[in-house]
Parts: structure tokens; C-alpha cells; sequence
């Protein structure tokens, strides 16, 4: 599989050209699959109030999302239209049974936090959405840059999310007190709001008036 | 636990949108109108009541730990993403042959739900927390009914909202975003409510 | 596309599919099995963590070997010891769809510098979703010596307290399960903070609940372990092996 992967974009396109970058660089800012394709955002927020799961997450849906795009795009030609949903489906639940088999074995503490969360990824539209607006029509090395791009753009604001969360609601970061005993002799406490689910949604949504505040052209018009 | 306990219960204080986030893609991108909201929120409740079940008999009775001698536990993600993703599409052809009126009013959707987190998440969920068939039924209709009212709900903001003054970075989906979480505050109020206590 | 070139993709795919996780799952099946046993023995040792040397940074296989140095037996609701079972083998969420009279109780003996801690596990339900804990009682049998607790799904910041805060379970410690005379009376949950002096840990604001929970599973489950408590106090021998 790896060898078709690179072996055939090398013939015609560089290996990490600017195009190839840009499949990276883009889904961090300017095309976001968070906030701004508005996709999977779904259940992964709700283990953003630590950063430690929140990183195996992202880890998890970068894996799931590259693999994926890869997988669908040598297989592109050869899928029946039919049941092109379905076997996208399978591609990425297999992939997704393979992450929780691997966690499983190697961190079983954070398999149990994450509990129902590492199967849902299997409904996270992001990774159904490249394979979809991507993976279908492009050349593998590319549908796997892609899909790690998008990966990570998630993974980005997953993280700052759970970094917000995790400060300002435990007054700690990776799990670690940040803030002295004297700040809480002081009067200071933790915001229990913001362990609270609905806090992630905030928090995004002020992120996304941040984003688009200082990028004027993602500003929604409707 | 008992029916009316955790229909309530997931309906209203552990709402699938508010508290997990679940069906979150399709819940923002529906939102904008009441009308297509109610037309998904019907679709949701009416696809998780039937795979819900199905996957319960399914997780039952072939992903043991010992079926014919093997441990089959490692497909449960496969066989319910298929089982989910073959029920859309029946449901889609039963609905386009016995009722055009309600395909054309739900058609668009229905693809749609298959990659719905709340209709997996029901499954997933119904597992880790070891439901029966009657707890898993009450739990789809109820987390059914808690993601249509919360879709219904939020277009009705977002419908009203068009006429206010909001900042231009933060209108659609900043605003969306921030009314869910509001909205999410408010439901939590709901968590008073004991649910045995009214279930008996 | 024919229905044949279909039936044929789909078969291939699906058999690639299942043979990759087939093998995976059976390769990592042991870690797996490895990595919950180290889970479930690591949260019965948080019962007397302040007794464990670095209970924070042990690692898995010291949890292990520490748990090897454990006495452990299972007892039926009687007191009898069962031989056949293996008290860490015991699976709490089973045994609480049990009717009352057939439950199988595990019970664990910790000893540490000539110190010998009893260990008894009790489970119960919060607001959602079951809550368990670990009480450790001091080698009088009456007075706590430590106590941990866990839940499936409590509220953060508020249920989820029970485990997350760690001066929720600390105010376990010295709180008492029986009078001087013997009579039971075990420690309760105080709605809101503790009244000074009395046999009451502090509640969890905004937790009521689950509060309650704590306290009614304590006071159910340690009753359960009376019978053996007994044979323990009547026998001065203390007949663990």
C-alpha cells in the first residue's frame, strides 16, 4: 500500500511542493475544519476538559483521518457507486476499531476516560467529509496530506479548547496546578462552569468571533 | 431503572446535543430554518428507535465473548455503523414508496443521519451502560426527542436573532455556537429534577 | 456496475477488514488484559494510597507485585470464605443485579510495616450511573483507615468531586463503621459540611445525590461484610491466609 502511496504522485509532482503544503497549512487557519467548515464537532468536545485525553484524541482522529483519505483514494476507482457510503464507513470504522484496540492495549487508563468517544469518531464528519470532498477525486500521497491537515487543524483547537478548560476550570495544566495556594487563599477558585459541557461551546464560540474578528473574509454573511 | 425514568433522563438533563455534543455537524447546519430543524429532529428520533433495538439484539446475541468459540467483541463498531447506515437507506426507500410528501420533506436529511453522532452514540452508549431492550428503547426515544427539541429550539432562536445587532465576526456560527451553550446552561437547571422520584 | 462486481468488492473488503482486526485484537488481547487488571488493582490500592509508598508514580508492575503481597478471599453473605473464587476476580457490578442473600463479597488484607489494613469494596448508585469506593479499615476493624472512590458518570465539578477531590475521601479517615460497644454505626455523608465531632464527613455542594449515594452504599455494603467481621473479631487468630 506505502508504495503506491509515494510511489506514484513522484512521477509527475514533487514529493512536498508548495501545492502539498498548503493541504497542511490551510486547514490550520484559513479553512479549519472546526470553525470554519463547521465539521466534527460533535461528541470529541465533550473530552475536552483535560488536555491529556484531548491529545490522544487528536492523535487518534489524525490517524483515523490520514489513513482513511489514503485508503479511499487507492481504492477510489474500484468502489461500486452503490454502496460508496458504506464502504467508507467500514474503511473508517475499522480504523477506528483499531485505534481503541491499540489504546486498549498500551493505555488502558485512557481508554476507560475516553470510554464512547474513540468509537464515535467513526461518525466525526470530518474524516467522512475529506474522504468525500477529497479523497474521491485525488491521488493518494495527497488525500494522506490532506487528511493529516485536517487532522491536525482539529487536533489544534481541540487542544486550545481543553487548554482553556482545563485552566480556568481546575486551575491546572496536563494536570499539573498552575495557579499558587496563596491565589486561592486569596479568594481565588476555580470556574466550575467551565467543566461544565456547555462551557466547550462557548469557548468555541468565542474563538470563532476571535478567528473571523481577525480574518474579515470567513465572516458568515447570512 | 424503569421507562419514564430514562426517557426523562436523556431527554431533558442529559440531553445528546447540550451535554455530549453528539449530532453537533448536522445540529449547527440545519438550524437555520424551523422548518427543515423539525424535519431532521423527526428523523432522528425515528431512525435511533429502530437501530437502537437492532443493535441490541445484534450486541446480544453475536458480540459475545464466546460465539462459536470466539470473541467477537472487535466488530461491534463495523456491524453498527452497517447496521445504522443499511437501516438509513431502508427507511429512506420505505418513506420515498409509501409517502412522497414526507421524502420530500425529510429526503435531503436522511444521507445525512447515517454520519449523525447521536444515532451511533445511542449504540455505544446502550453498551457501556448495559442496557436491556426496554432501557435501550426508552433511551432512543427519549435522546430522539431531547436532539429534536434542541434542533427546534435553536432555529427558533437563530430565527429571530437575524433581526438583532450582533457583531459581524460572531453571527451564524459564532452566535450558534453560543446559544447551544447557553442553551446547554439552562437545561442543567433541569438536573433538580430526580428522576426516580417521578418515575414512581 | 453489476450487482456481481458489487457482492465480490464488498466480500473482499469485508474479510480484509475483519482479518486485520481479527489478528490485532487477539495480538493485543493479553496487554488488554493486563492493562484492566492493573486498572481495577490500582483503584483498590488508592484505598490505603497514604500507607503505599509513592502511591502517585507506581508503576504497573509494581502495582502488581504489591498486590501479590495482598491476602485476598471472597466471602458469601454469611461470612463463609469461598475457596474457588478469587477475590479480585469479583466483579461488583455483577454481584449488585444479584439478589441480596447470593452476593459474593471480595476482601482484600494490605500489611505494611507490621500494620495490616482490611480492604472492603462497596458499590452503589449516584445521581446517573453507579459509584463504587474502596474503604480501608484500621486493624481494629472499626475505624477507617483510608477510602477511595470512583463513578461511571457523574456531573464534573459536582458529583464527579467524590473522586476528583481529594479531601472528599481524606475525611473518611478516623470516621468510625461501629460504637465502642459494638453497635453498627457507621460514618454518614452530612448534607453540606460536616457538623464538628460527629461520625459525618462533609458533602459535596451542589452534589446532594451523590452525596447521599456514597453514604447509603457505605452503609449497605459494609453491613454486608459484618458476618466475616465477626468471625475475624471472635477468632484472635485472624484466619486469613
Amino acid at each position: 500500500m506505502a508504495d503506491t502511496a509515494t510511489a506514484t504522485p513522484q512521477v509527475k509532482e514533487p514529493l512536498f511542493g508548495k501545492k502539498e503544503r498548503r493541504l497542511i497549512t490551510d486547514p490550520l487557519n484559513d479553512n479549519n475544519p472546526i470553525t470554519v467548515q463547521v465539521l466534527g464537532i460533535c461528541s470529541a468536545l465533550a473530552v475536552t476538559t483535560q488536555i491529556v485525553p484531548s491529545f490522544v484524541m487528536a492523535i487518534a482522529v489524525i490517524f483515523v483521518c490520514a489513513f482513511s483519505n489514503l485508503t479511499t483514494s487507492i481504492i477510489r476507482n474500484h468502489i461500486p457507486k452503490q454502496i460508496r457510503m458504506i464502504v467508507q464507513l467500514v474503511i473508517i470504522a475499522t480504523l477506528v476499531t483499531v485505534v481503541e484496540l491499540v489504546l486498549k492495549a498500551f493505555n488502558y487508563p485512557i481508554y476507560k476516560q475516553l470510554s464512547v468517544f474513540i468509537g464515535l469518531i467513526i461518525t466525526n464528519c470530518i474524516i467522512m467529509g475529506r474522504l468525500e470532498a477529497f479523497a474521491l477525486a485525488n491521488k493518494p500521497w495527497r488525500s494522506f496530506l490532506d487528511g493529516i491537515g485536517n487532522g491536525l487543524g482539529y487536533g489544534a483547537i481541540l487542544l486550545l479548547v481543553a487548554a482553556i478548560r482545563e485552566l480556568t476550570g481546575k486551575g491546572a495544566l496536563v494536570g499539573i496546578p498552575i495557579f499558587p495556594q496563596s491565589f486561592y487563599d486569596a479568594g481565588y477558585f476555580n470556574n466550575n462552569l467551565m467543566v461544565l459541557p456547555a462551557s466547550a461551546l462557548l469557548v468555541i464560540g468565542v474563538l470563532i468571533w476571535i478567528q473571523r474578528a481577525w480574518n474579515p473574509k470567513l465572516v458568515d454573511v447570512s | 431503572m424503569d421507562f419514564i425514568n430514562i426517557f426523562i433522563k436523556t431527554a431533558f438533563i442529559e440531553n445528546l446535543v447540550l451535554s455530549y455534543f453528539f449530532g453537533m455537524c448536522s445540529y449547527l447546519a440545519v438550524s437555520k430554518t424551523v422548518k427543515t430543524a423539525f424535519g431532521l429532529g423527526m428523523a432522528v428520533i425515528f431512525v435511533l428507535a429502530i437501530t437502537m433495538p437492532i443493535n441490541w439484539l445484534i450486541n446480544e446475541h453475536i458480540l459475545t465473548e464466546d460465539v462459536m468459540g470466539m470473541d467477537l467483541t472487535f466488530l461491534r463498531f463495523i456491524l453498527f455503523i452497517a447496521v445504522i447506515a443499511s437501516m438509513v437507506q431502508l427507511v429512506e426507500m420505505v418513506i420515498e414508496k409509501f409517502s412522497p410528501a414526507l421524502y420530500t420533506a425529510l429526503g435531503i436529511f436522511l444521507p445525512l443521519i447515517t454520519v449523525n453522532c447521536a444515532i451511533l452514540g445511542g449504540s455505544l452508549f446502550m453498551v457501556s451502560r448495559e442496557y436491556n431492550l426496554m432501557e435501550s428503547t426508552a433511551f432512543a426515544l427519549g435522546g430522539g426527542f431531547g436532539w429534536f427539541l434542541a434542533v427546534v429550539a435553536l432555529a427558533a432562536i437563530r430565527e429571530k436573532i437575524r433581526y438583532s445587532n450582533v457583531p459581524p465576526a460572531l453571527r451564524g456560527l459564532g452566535m450558534a455556537f453560543i446559544l447551544t451553550g447557553l442553551m446547554g446552561i439552562a437545561f442543567m437547571s433541569l438536573m433538580g429534577i430526580d428522576p426516580a422520584a417521578l418515575g414512581q | 456496475m453489476s450487482t456481481t462486481k458489487v457482492i465480490i468488492f464488498s466480500l473482499i473488503m469485508t474479510s480484509i477488514s475483519a482479518f486485520i482486526l481479527a489478528g490485532l485484537f487477539y495480538a493485543t488481547a493479553p496487554m488488554a488484559k493486563k492493562g484492566e487488571e492493573v486498572f481495577n488493582k490500582r483503584a483498590i490500592l488508592g484505598a490505603v494510597k497514604n500507607y503505599v509508598d509513592d502511591y502517585e508514580n507506581l508503576t504497573d508492575d509494581q502495582v502488581l507485585s504489591i498486590f501479590d503481597e495482598i491476602d485476598q478471599i471472597a466471602i458469601d453473605m454469611k461470612g463463609n470464605t469461598l475457596k474457588d473464587i478469587q477475590a479480585d476476580k469479583v466483579d461488583l457490578a455483577q454481584e449488585r443485579k444479584k439478589p441480596e442473600a447470593d452476593r459474593i463479597l471480595p476482601f482484600f488484607k494490605y500489611t505494611t510495616g507490621g500494620k495490616s489494613y482490611y480492604i472492603l469494596s462497596t458499590r452503589g448508585k449516584g445521581l446517573w450511573d453507579d459509584i463504587w469506593g474502596y474503604i480501608a479499615l484500621e486493624s481494629d476493624l472499626r475505624t477507617i483507615a483510608g477510602a477511595s472512590f470512583d463513578h461511571k458518570g457523574e456531573t464534573p465539578g459536582l458529583g464527579a468531586e467524590i473522586k476528583d477531590n481529594e479531601s472528599f475521601s481524606a475525611n473518611f479517615i478516623g470516621k468510625t463503621i461501629y460504637d465502642l460497644d459494638g453497635t453498627y454505626n457507621p460514618v454518614m455523608v452530612a448534607k453540606g459540611p460536616a457538623k464538628p465531632n460527629t461520625n459525618t464527613v462533609d458533602g459535596i455542594s451542589g452534589a446532594t445525590i451523590t452525596g447521599d449515594g456514597v453514604g447509603d452504599m457505605v452503609v449497605k455494603w459494609l453491613e454486608y461484610y459484618e458476618p466475616y467481621l465477626d468471625k475475624i473479631k471472635s477468632d484472635s487468630k485472624i484466619g486469613m491466609k
